[in-house]
């Protein structure tokens, strides 16, 4: 099936290809080099190379309409391996035929897709529709077959195949000219239930997932949006006292635009783990079980002082049900000077968290406080550009986590020189200097090449 | 047999025409962005002023990319993905949002501070932190996906 998928793919990129009017293909080649000698890993030098493509063919047969988009990546390690999968790995990201009606910003693709319904992006091979109708109602619906990565070992990976074996859904919403719109939708991964096998298989990988959507827009300077998400799903409860709660995520925003520069923002979000984490292949990691909520709120004020300086100040206080509060504040800059082409930004914020217990060391627990400071530059002059990064994180707790080794101080250099000599074509190089608790002091190379052949006439900047 | 196949081409007939009528007679509206834009985020309502943006009904300010619009960027792109396709290709939301990366965002986008890319630094030792204050921000990527390297420790 998957050997005829892929025939089918290239035929068509193929043909397609062929029959096109523009072509356009980017590619970036990345070559890495490190050492590593962290311990608890095993030591070694790496120096992957890894080749990303993306390809952009539109007007197939000489319609405005049809495209074909796809875009992929392998990697291959030219000396220790580097990562668990081998030392050749690939991933096909995307790849479909999109057709664009002339009408009612329809548009139908076909192949792999990402579905933005739901709770985050996800993968899916199938088919995906949408179209306006008329009094502002919109309707968009896909069916196909999730992609699945390999993550497990064998059984549990085999759970998984089984159990996603189809996804489909939709989102059906209407807007109010100039006010803003409202949506519900539904996901469904996977109809073959855990129980059904013939040994029931106790973590259950499907999910269904009804979600409700608002943009609220009731004059110029109120803007609300959110969306909250359900789990519907029938599946297996953890034994416990109490029924979970079937809440997945309420995730809200309202801003106010109090003058043309200043904007105040303001955040509620709440998460409950049992729902939220639904359909997860990684159970051990996000556990249903534990029960527990994150509820977090949060405030921003944006100023735009100037044209090209912006000032955001912003708070967040979460709160998880297991361990308790935590309270991250501070600010940002960012500055522009277009004439010049330089860009730069910075930052500091203070998390003040709670302290969690300490399993291997002899203080009974140590706190996650801690705070983060950044500073970046991006400047350009003709062929040549420059960036350099510099990130420090602070540690309250070094002595009694036994994570930090007691080194309560991690910083890292990112450095980047870049010559374009034509515009189709950028090398850049970048040099990663860190020195961090777990990797200690640690130098990374890494070189790119970025080429693009065709006409692009967006994407990416 | 027939008489299935005739109810099933006169349910598919009467649901093209009911389709057909409800759908919307507007014209779509263009598939790119007609002018490039400057470098940095864009500010539509500098050029679009409080215009109402064609077909989404919206308006081209509520898409301002302001600081709340990029840290809360799921929303517009589940809403109106065809306005962001105006000006990006679907390679720019791959640079993240991929089931499976080659790499961290922050790593290949090293030459781009400006762009938001999490886990810049060496993350291992963060991440220690950030799992306990709020996993739910780790699952939007790691949950069902792009997580070889999250087994190497949590089987």
């Amino acid at each position: 099936m998957m050997r005829h998928s892929r025939l089918a793919l290239l035929a068509t990129l193929v043909t397609g290809t062929a029959m096109a009017q523009g072509v356009a293909v980017s590619t970036t080649t990345i070559a890495q080099s490190w050492k590593q000698d962290t311990p608890g890993f095993a030591q070694g030098s790496f120096t992957p190379v890894t080749e990303l493509v993306g390809i952009d063919v539109t007007k197939i047969g000489g319609q405005d309409a049809l495209s074909l988009h796809l875009y992929a990546w392998g990697r291959t390690d030219l000396a220790d391996q580097s990562s668990i999968e081998g030392k050749n790995a690939g991933n096909f990201s995307y790849g479909y035929l999109q057709y664009d009606f002339r009408q009612a910003n329809a548009s139908i693709k076909a192949g792999r897709v990402t579905v933005n319904q739901g709770l985050g992006p996800v993968a899916m091979d199938g088919v995906e529709a949408r179209t306006d109708l008329r009094y502002g109602f919109t309707a968009s619906g896909f069916a196909g077959t999730p992609v699945i990565y390999k993550n497990l070992s064998d059984n549990p990976q085999n759970e998984i195949t089984f159990q996603k074996n189809v996804m489909f859904g939709g989102r059906f919403a209407w807007r109010a000219p100039k006010q803003g719109e409202i949506g519900i939708s539904y996901l469904q991964e996977g109809s073959s239930a855990a129980q059904s096998l013939t040994i029931p298989e106790p973590v259950d990988y499907t999910r269904r997932q009804l979600g409700a959507d608002i943009r609220l827009i009731p004059c110029s300077f109120v803007d609300i949006t959110g969306r909250t998400v359900l789990n519907v799903a029938d599946h297996q409860e953890p034994t416990s006292t109490e029924s979970p709660n079937r809440i997945a995520e309420h995730d809200y925003k309202a801003t106010i635009k109090a003058t043309d520069s200043l904007s105040l923002a303001g955040t509620y979000t709440e998460r409950n783990f049992y729902a939220f984490f639904a359909g997860t292949t990684l159970p051990s990691l996000f556990n249903r079980d534990e029960q527990g909520m994150v509820k977090a709120t949060g405030a921003s004020v944006t100023w735009a002082a100037l044209a090209n300086l912006q000032l955001v100040a912003d708070v967040r206080r979460a709160d998880r049900t297991a361990y308790g509060v935590t309270t991250r504040a501070g600010g940002d800059f960012r500055y522009s000077l277009p004439d010049a082409h330089i860009l730069a930004g910075a930052g500091y914020h203070k998390v003040n968290a709670f302290s969690t217990l300490s399993v291997v060391t002899p203080f009974p627990s140590y706190s996650l406080s801690h705070s983060e400071m950044r500073a970046w530059l991006m400047a350009d002059r003709g062929p040549l550009s420059a960036s350099l990064d510099v990130i420090r994180l602070h540690y309250s707790s070094p002595y009694s986590n036994a994570n930090l080794a007691g080194q309560g101080i991690e910083s890292a250099i990112v450095g980047s020189l870049g010559y374009k000599p034509k515009e189709s074509l950028k090398v850049s190089g970048d040099l990663t200097i860190e020195d961090n608790p777990l990797f200690r002091k640690q130098a990374m190379g890494l070189v790119r090449v970025e080429y693009r052949f065709g006409f692009a006439s967006k994407g990416g900047k | 047999m027939f008489r299935k196949f005739a109810l099933l081409t006169m349910a598919f007939g009467l649901t093209f025409m009911i389709g057909c009528g409800i759908v919307s007679p507007a014209e779509s509206s263009a598939p790119t962005h007609p002018q490039a834009l400057e470098q940095g985020r864009p500010t539509c309502s500098d050029c679009h002023g409080t215009d109402q943006m064609k077909n989404t009904r919206k308006t081209f300010a509520s898409f301002n990319h302001t600081p709340e619009f990029v840290a809360n960027h799921k929303f517009p792109a589940s809403q109106d993905p065809q306005t962001c396709a105006a000006c990006h290709a679907q390679s720019f939301c791959a640079d993240c949002h991929s089931g499976k990366t080659s790499m961290l965002p922050s790593t290949k986008l090293g030459n781009r501070p400006d762009r938001v890319s999490p886990h810049r630094t060496g993350y291992l030792t963060s991440h220690r932190i950030d799992g306990k204050i709020d996993p739910t921000s780790c699952f939007e990527c790691h949950g069902r996906a792009n997580n070889e390297k999250c087994t190497a420790c949590h089987k």
